[in-house]
């Protein structure tokens, strides 16, 4: 049978696909990606699109963790000082509730008390990074002011609006308390309750039902501050998880568009071998026809 | 009885046939890299013989004709594949440059998309922050940059294979009107009986060409051929060749005419057809997704700005501007409507600090807001759909490279030029050469002898 006498275009042909595979091998390499265009594997492609949508929200999702950490940190803190305040004042209440105090000993203590009462104005007024943490969302706006037409001393010019945070996929956070749920809750008004127990240290009268009041204020508090501990542990709970799903979207980027050095190193070396016998095949062609044995 | 004289003329007969077949060979062997060049082989025939009764003697030898060995089959289904490998070549090259604009990156649309709700998350956090808005604004800016800078890639690979169009429909005119006179000098030389291979070779080579630009039917009919294009569009018939024009249609591109008759939707295989599937359906398509993606996002972000309240208490406005209705263009004219980060409605109540509505904003991260689909879900759509188009277009040029490539050989096989083959004929022809100048020495001899005789009579 008659053959194709001429054999170099499909050497060539051959020559230009080892080489394609070769430089494709290297890509592979170079990058260490086995999908560097979406038509390398079109579904891979496409998951690592979503891949990389949902890794870069699991590391945002961190930051803003990080970020809203540190308004419910200080926020839990000023309350752990507010109930320690009302614990003071409810400590020298029952001092001036003892019926050796005179009354120049108990305004000694009432003014004592006027000092804690500016302590707690200035901790339900607390800024964090220029925001109000206990005005609601009103956070521009200073919280308690000095007000004496007002029974309880002060007033709430913040609202009762709450913030929530997304900080997951299925996870999301309420960050704040309103300064009128915390210190001007009926029956448990932090500041009515020392407005109060002033005004029975200066007149002698009322004091035990005074401190009975702080105390009920500083219990509720108490039960309002684990909201903020609460709140704390969900975002390190938080953080454990987006860290297993943040090293399992890696996982799956690296099943999905990994190379698989091994495999690739060894079809480099194929294509390489099989390149060097084109080649020679190609060299060995020339010089072997008829006309070069008939001189 | 015959004379010297008649085996004198046998033998130059002889001489002159192989002198004739070794030029021939000397020609295949020059033509060994013609592209397109068919090997010929010389036609020897027994002269007519001469009755000197009772005998027969015969007269020589006759170089009757030099033929030149094709397969036309094979050449149409070269044709064919030809047309196939110019379709697939034409359309895998315009997609790989479209999946470029899909490519992961750092400022994909994906990434983008991803940026944006992210810096929204993180206003979230802080809804009162100048510096988080900041952040949203320069967000959606290069959102908006990702999404112009794709499709106007887009627009311009369409403008450039527009290009394209025209050129080939040139490269067409021009080769059908070649082989418009090819055809004229083909059957000039047959109809006086002469060989005409190597017009015949051009033509086909022509043909070829032809067929890797458009696809082409060939219809050969006596000394001529006559091209049409598959749906019956006359491109040759005898010496006559008939032009392709193009005319700018509403998009601005160039629509493919013949005869006044737009051809354009009809041209589906070769490079041409390539091109044109490129430029009319495969990049429109990808705009049209990437118009929806940008109209979709626009639409759904400006809806839940206007439900909510700006830093300054102030209802929210629009923040990115209105895409038109058709949602044409919205990818390419996607721009930041304000300039103020005040302006960003995050609040849902009207104070400063309230992140409802930067909430509600980055909750379209996940809703269906694009065709019933997430908005990174649609962009993946998107890459899986240009990847899938291109590496389908790449496999079918691979394949068709493949069969094109096994045809050609198979083609090779039958017309192609062996060296090998061409050094044993020059031999066989240079022996007989040698042994009828031999027979003719002889013969010379013999004549001398006759002339002695006569001398010693005379």
């Amino acid at each position: 049978m008659r053959v194709n006498p001429d054999p170099y275009p499909d050497l060539l042909a051959a020559v230009a696909q080892t080489q394609q595979q070769i430089q494709t091998d290297e890509q592979e390499i170079a990058s260490g990606q086995s999908v560097n265009l979406p038509s390398d594997d079109p579904a891979a492609a496409a998951l690592l699109a979503q891949n990389a949508g949902q890794t870069a929200q699991a590391d945002q999702f961190q930051r803003s963790i990080g970020s809203v950490q540190g308004e419910i940190q200080n926020a839990d803190t000023a309350l752990s000082s507010v109930t320690a305040a009302l614990q003071q004042a409810i400590t020298l209440g029952v001092e001036g509730a003892n019926g050796t105090v005179n009354s120049a000993d108990r305004a000694a203590i009432a003014t004592q008390i006027q000092g804690i009462q500016s302590q707690l104005l200035s901790l339900a007024n607390l800024s964090y990074q220029g925001n109000y943490v206990f005005g609601g969302t009103a956070n521009q706006t200073t919280p308690y002011v000095l007000d004496s037409s007002s029974p309880s001393g002060v007033t709430y010019q913040g609202n009762t609006g709450v913030n929530s945070v997304t900080l997951g996929s299925q996870f999301s956070l309420q960050t704040n308390l309103p300064g009128s749920q915390l210190f001007s809750a009926p029956g448990a008004d932090v500041f009515q309750s020392i407005q109060d127990l002033i005004t029975s240290l200066q007149s002698g009268t009322g004091i035990n039902t005074a401190v009975t009041e702080v105390g009920a204020a500083n219990n509720y508090i108490s039960s309002q501050s684990v909201f903020y501990g609460n709140a704390l542990n969900q975002l390190t709970a938080q953080q454990t998880y987006l860290g297993t799903e943040t090293t399992e979207l890696a996982q799956q980027q690296n099943t999905e568009g990994g190379a698989n050095l091994p495999d690739v190193i060894s079809n480099l070396t194929t294509a390489q071998t099989s390149l060097q016998a084109t080649l020679e095949a190609i060299g060995q062609t020339a010089n072997t026809n008829l006309f070069e044995y008939l001189k | 009885m015959s004379s010297l004289n008649a085996s004198l003329a046998s033998a130059l007969s002889g001489l002159i046939a192989e002198q004739g077949a070794l030029a021939v060979t000397t020609n295949n062997v020059a033509n060994v890299n013609t592209p397109g060049y068919s090997r010929e082989e010389p036609v020897l025939t027994e002269s007519n013989p001469v009755v000197v009764d009772p005998l027969t003697f015969g007269t020589g030898v006759t170089l009757q004709s030099v033929e030149s060995i094709t397969d036309p089959i094979l050449e149409s289904q070269i044709q064919q594949q030809t047309q196939s490998q110019g379709q697939f070549s034409a359309l895998a090259s315009a997609l790989q440059q479209v999946q470029v604009n899909f490519t992961s990156s750092t400022s994909d649309i994906g990434t983008e998309i991803s940026n944006f709700f992210d810096s929204v998350n993180q206003l979230s956090t802080d809804a009162s922050d100048l510096s988080l808005r900041q952040g949203v604004l320069t967000a959606a800016g290069n959102l908006a940059t990702s999404f112009n800078t794709a499709a106007n890639s887009l627009t311009q690979q369409q403008t450039s294979l527009d290009q394209s169009v025209v050129q080939q429909v040139g490269q067409i005119n021009q080769l059908t009107a070649q082989i418009a006179t090819l055809n004229g000098q083909v059957s000039s030389l047959q109809n006086v009986g002469e060989s005409a291979g190597t017009f015949v070779d051009q033509r086909q080579q022509a043909i070829d060409q032809l067929s890797a630009l458009v696809d082409v039917s060939v219809i050969p009919s006596d000394n001529t051929v006559t091209l049409t294009t598959g749906n019956g569009t006359p491109l040759v018939t005898g010496l006559k060749s008939f032009l392709l024009g193009t005319q700018t249609n509403a998009s601005g591109l160039h629509d493919v005419y013949s005869q006044g008759k737009d051809i354009t939707s009809q041209i589906t295989s070769g490079q041409l057809g390539g091109t044109i599937q490129a430029r009319d359906q495969e990049i429109p398509a990808t705009q049209t997704q990437l118009d929806t993606l940008a109209a979709g996002l626009a639409n759904a972000v400006n809806g839940v700005q206007v439900g909510g309240f700006d830093l300054n208490g102030d209802v929210g406005t629009d923040l990115f501007n209105p895409p038109a209705a058709s949602g044409v263009g919205a990818a390419a004219n996607l721009s930041v409507a304000i300039t103020d980060p005040a302006l960003i409605a995050a609040s849902s109540d009207g104070t400063p600090g309230s992140n409802g509505n930067a909430e509600a904003m980055y909750a379209l991260n996940s809703q269906n807001i694009i065709s019933g689909q997430s908005p990174t879900d649609y962009y993946s759509g998107i890459v899986f759909n240009v990847g899938n188009n291109a590496s389908n277009a790449s496999a079918e040029q691979s394949a068709s490279a493949l069969v094109l490539q096994q045809l050609n050989d198979q083609l090779a096989s039958i017309s192609g030029v062996s060296l090998d083959e061409e050094a044993a004929n020059m031999v066989q022809y240079q022996d007989a050469y040698s042994a009828s100048a031999e027979v003719i020495t002889t013969i010379n001899d013999m004549m001398y002898a006759v002339i002695q005789m006569s001398t010693l009579t005379g």
